[in-house]
């Protein structure tokens, strides 16, 4: 072998990191923190926390189309514009689909952001632990590969991960809806106090309604400011009151001096070394200049996004992986889910005419599950929960069809009615069909292959959809809300943002790609630790959980490195 | 839930609901994209559409109007920039209906008309666009209905679906009044003047209260 030992050398770190949005973020100050010189690889820009959020700031009448969309950014945008995320609010944190093509076998929407922080910038924040219901449910319901760990295992980390990103939020002590370690929860208004109330004493307690778990500050918390009730969290905040990567876990990573961020930089491929049957390093494509580079470490963490993690394992084949990197399996690709939503219920809050509200809560209220618990059987399995919340707006029941004038203009003016909805989140079950796999008809603009997604939801969340809809209409009728009616707008795979499952953990290497510590079985200097490792979806909003299996990967990682077992 | 209170703000933005044109324009994804000419208005008609949007949003006792808050020239930099052929041409031609009606009903151009008679011109283009839209409606609801007797005598197996699509909504026909309404409503309350005057408008509130008494005179928040 002719190596150029000099610029190997000059390329090698400790770590890398494939990814720079909420896992990796995560790996790379648990990993710098431990001590490692680790380089952070992001496949597009850099964003710099405050100075790079260039809407933050901008007034209402400040965006030349008060946040529309232009016929040219729908037309470079075909997938991002289907929902309203992509918006000209912050239309920038979006991809231009027509760089980055995929093949739809099924319609699936994947919302993507090629930049530092990845999606932490624009997430929802809303912050669940899983509990042990979640991770012994496959192995009960016999759906899906069993969680090779249980709460136990992962509940300090959790406790950990909390702590630092700042949650707000409320212990309940309700069954199955794990408390953890959290900031004053913020306030619910008025009405859905009321309805708390009135859902709480009709259920007696078997269902509850508690404020949103949410990963923003209600108080000033580790250097960063308290939320300051803008509900413009999605443009990046000024005043770092929502964990993202750059908020929170990137400048804890630059202040060990051993991180190493290198933004352009696409990962193509992970090196298999065959004598030591590790990985060796990565190569990249830098996305500005389309040259190849090659960097080498002792681990690889991948966290790219469950579908991004996934291409790239997919595309990692060697003589001894022919089918993608650690997939003897078989698994790699399959078992993608995301979670269902669009339906529920809401209605009209009477009796509060001479209530309103101060500033823009960019929270709502959470019902945990309560479905297909103890002796609650369902004809489906699994359950969901809900969101929600109550708000005053500007409509009037007095409003003629397409009215206008002078007096239509005051009386829209002014607080109108009081309306309440909740919409349900339901889990989905792992079904090897639901799979992703290379495509090699298309590139995208780096030159690479692209992914094919194929991927349905099934009679199991029909049927669930149902209750989501009904059990809604209930508990807002018990509450005593007026013209209560039910929605269900659909849902379509990819919609909710919360892909995940195409790299299951599991105990058995024959059907799962990670072992317990996010470890891939066979290539065991390899950790994946975004969507992509998760055997089961929970109802859950899953970001959290990512968080906490990283922590507890980075932590598993170091301690075999410095025994020497990797 | 900040997706659906994100949906929902917008509702409520410009006055509760959506009209089928701006909807489509904002999710759907067949239409052919509307040309950015320099020159889709006359002179006259920009004008034309400052005045109409001041009769939609006038000035009152509480706040200034439309005209104050420059709605006029946004509304035609939107339709240019982003809706479709289609209703750029609906708006076109609407624009020249009104004008032609103005004409016929008062011998003048509706620049040249009273308040008043803008207001009875637009009273009677905001009627038929009603009854326009209640006919085509009940068009769509007649033919869903067929479809779905049709298939109801059909078996289970006949129609294999996804039960959890998200649909397409029903193509309609793109009416003026509702796009100058929906634009003037958009326009004027994400102004500055709308947002400030009409509206109150707080950059930073800086604090949550989910509980406040209702004061005399109080303007919803921009």
């Amino acid at each position: 072998m002719n190596l150029n030992t000099k610029a190997t050398a000059q390329n090698t770190y400790d770590a890398i990191v494939v990814g720079s949005g909420i896992s990796g973020g995560w790996a790379a100050k648990e990993l710098t923190e431990k001590g490692l010189k680790v380089l952070l690889l992001e496949r597009g820009r850099n964003i710099e926390h405050i100075k790079d959020y260039t809407t933050a700031m901008k007034k209402p009448w400040e965006f030349e189309h008060r946040g529309k969309l232009t016929e040219e950014q729908k037309k470079t945008h075909p997938v991002q514009k289907r929902d309203y995320p992509y918006s000209e609010f912050n239309e920038s944190f979006w991809v231009n689909d027509e760089e980055c093509p995929y093949t739809e076998i099924k319609r699936f929407d994947w919302y993507r952001g090629f930049h530092v922080g990845g999606k932490s910038l624009m997430w929802g924040r809303q912050s669940y632990r899983l509990g042990d219901l979640n991770f012994e449910e496959n192995a009960k319901d016999g759906h899906g590969a069993d969680w090779p760990i249980r709460y136990k295992d992962i509940a300090p980390w959790y406790d950990y991960v909390e702590k630092f990103a700042g949650i707000s939020g409320e212990a309940e002590n309700f069954p199955h809806f794990m408390d953890g370690q959290y900031l004053p929860p913020m306030q619910m208004n008025i009405v859905e106090k009321t309805v708390k109330k009135r859902v709480e004493e009709h259920y007696k307690r078997s269902r509850i309604i508690t404020m949103g778990r949410v990963a923003n500050l209600t108080v000033e918390h580790g250097g960063r400011g308290s939320c300051q009730y803008r509900n413009l969290c999605s443009r990046g905040c000024p005043f770092g009151a929502y964990f993202s990567t750059q908020s929170s876990t990137m400048p804890a990573a630059v202040a060990t001096g051993n991180l190493t961020l290198r933004p352009y930089s696409l990962v193509n491929e992970i090196i298999y070394d065959k004598e030591s049957q590790k990985a060796k390093g990565v190569r990249i494509i830098d996305s500005e200049t389309m040259e190849h580079h090659e960097y080498f470490a002792k681990i690889v963490f991948v966290n790219g996004s469950t579908l991004g993690s996934t291409f790239l394992l997919l595309n990692s084949t060697s003589a001894e992986h022919p089918n993608g990197l650690g997939n003897g399996s078989g698994e790699l690709g399959h078992n993608l889910m995301d979670h269902h939503f669009r339906c529920g219920a809401n209605g009209k809050a009477e009796g509060f005419e001479d209530k309103y509200t101060y500033g823009k809560r960019a929270n709502g209220i959470y019902i945990p599950r309560y479905r297909n618990i103890g002796n609650d059987k369902r004809d489906y399995v699994r359950g969901f929960g809900f969101q929600g919340s109550a708000s005053r707006g500007n409509w009037h029941d007095e409003i003629a069809e397409l009215a206008f004038g002078g007096d239509f203009k005051d009386l829209i003016s002014t607080p109108g009615n009081w309306t309440m909805g909740l919409g349900g989140f339901g889990e989905t079950l792992p079904f090897h069909k639901n799979h992703v796999y290379i495509d090699k008809s298309k590139k995208d603009k780096w030159g690479q292959p692209v992914l094919a997604i194929d991927c349905e939801f099934g009679e199991n969340e029909a049927k669930m959809r149902v209750d989501m809809m009904n059990d809604a209409a209930e508990m807002l009728e018990a509450a005593g809300l007026k013209d209560v009616k039910t929605f269900d707008n659909g849902s379509e795979p990819g919609m909710a943002i919360h892909e995940m499952g195409t790299a299951r953990m599991g105990l058995d290497p024959k059907t799962s790609v990670l072992n317990k510590w996010n470890q891939m079985h066979e290539v065991k200097n390899v950790f994946v630790t975004d969507g992509s490792c998760m055997p089961s979806a929970a109802c859950q909003n899953p970001s959290l959980t990512y968080m906490a299996l990283t922590a507890r990967a980075a932590d598993f990682a170091v301690s075999e490195l410095k025994k020497g077992n990797l | 839930m900040d997706r659906r209170e994100a949906v929902k703000s917008v509702a409520f933005l410009i006055g509760g609901a959506l009209s089928a044109t701006t909807i489509a324009t904002l999710f759907d994804s067949c239409n052919t994209p509307g040309k950015n000419s320099s020159n889709l208005f006359t002179a006259d008609q920009e004008k034309l559409v400052t005045e109409i949007a001041d009769i939609i949003i006038p000035t009152t006792s509480k706040s200034p109007g439309a005209k104050a808050a420059n709605v006029g020239p946004f509304i035609t930099m939107m339709i240019k920039d982003c809706y479709p052929e289609e209703a750029q041409n609906a708006f076109v031609k609407g624009l020249e209906d009104i004008e032609e009606r103005s004409k016929k009903d008062f011998g003048k151009s509706f620049l040249e008309i009273s308040v008043k008679e803008r207001q009875e011109l637009i009273t009677k283009v905001r009627d038929e666009t009603i009854a326009a839209q209640k006919t085509e409606k009940d068009k769509i609801d007649q033919a869903a209905k067929l479809e779905q007797d049709t298939k109801g005598a059909k078996s289970e197996k006949e129609q294999p679906g996804n039960p959890m699509a998200v649909k397409d909504k029903p193509k309609t026909t793109p009416q003026f009044f509702a796009i100058a309404r929906d634009l003037t409503m958009l326009g004027f309350f994400t102004s500055e003047i709308g947002a400030t005057q009409a509206y109150e408008y707080i950059a930073i509130p800086g604090r949550y209260d989910g509980d406040v008494k209702m004061k005399p005179g109080q303007k919803v928040y921009a």
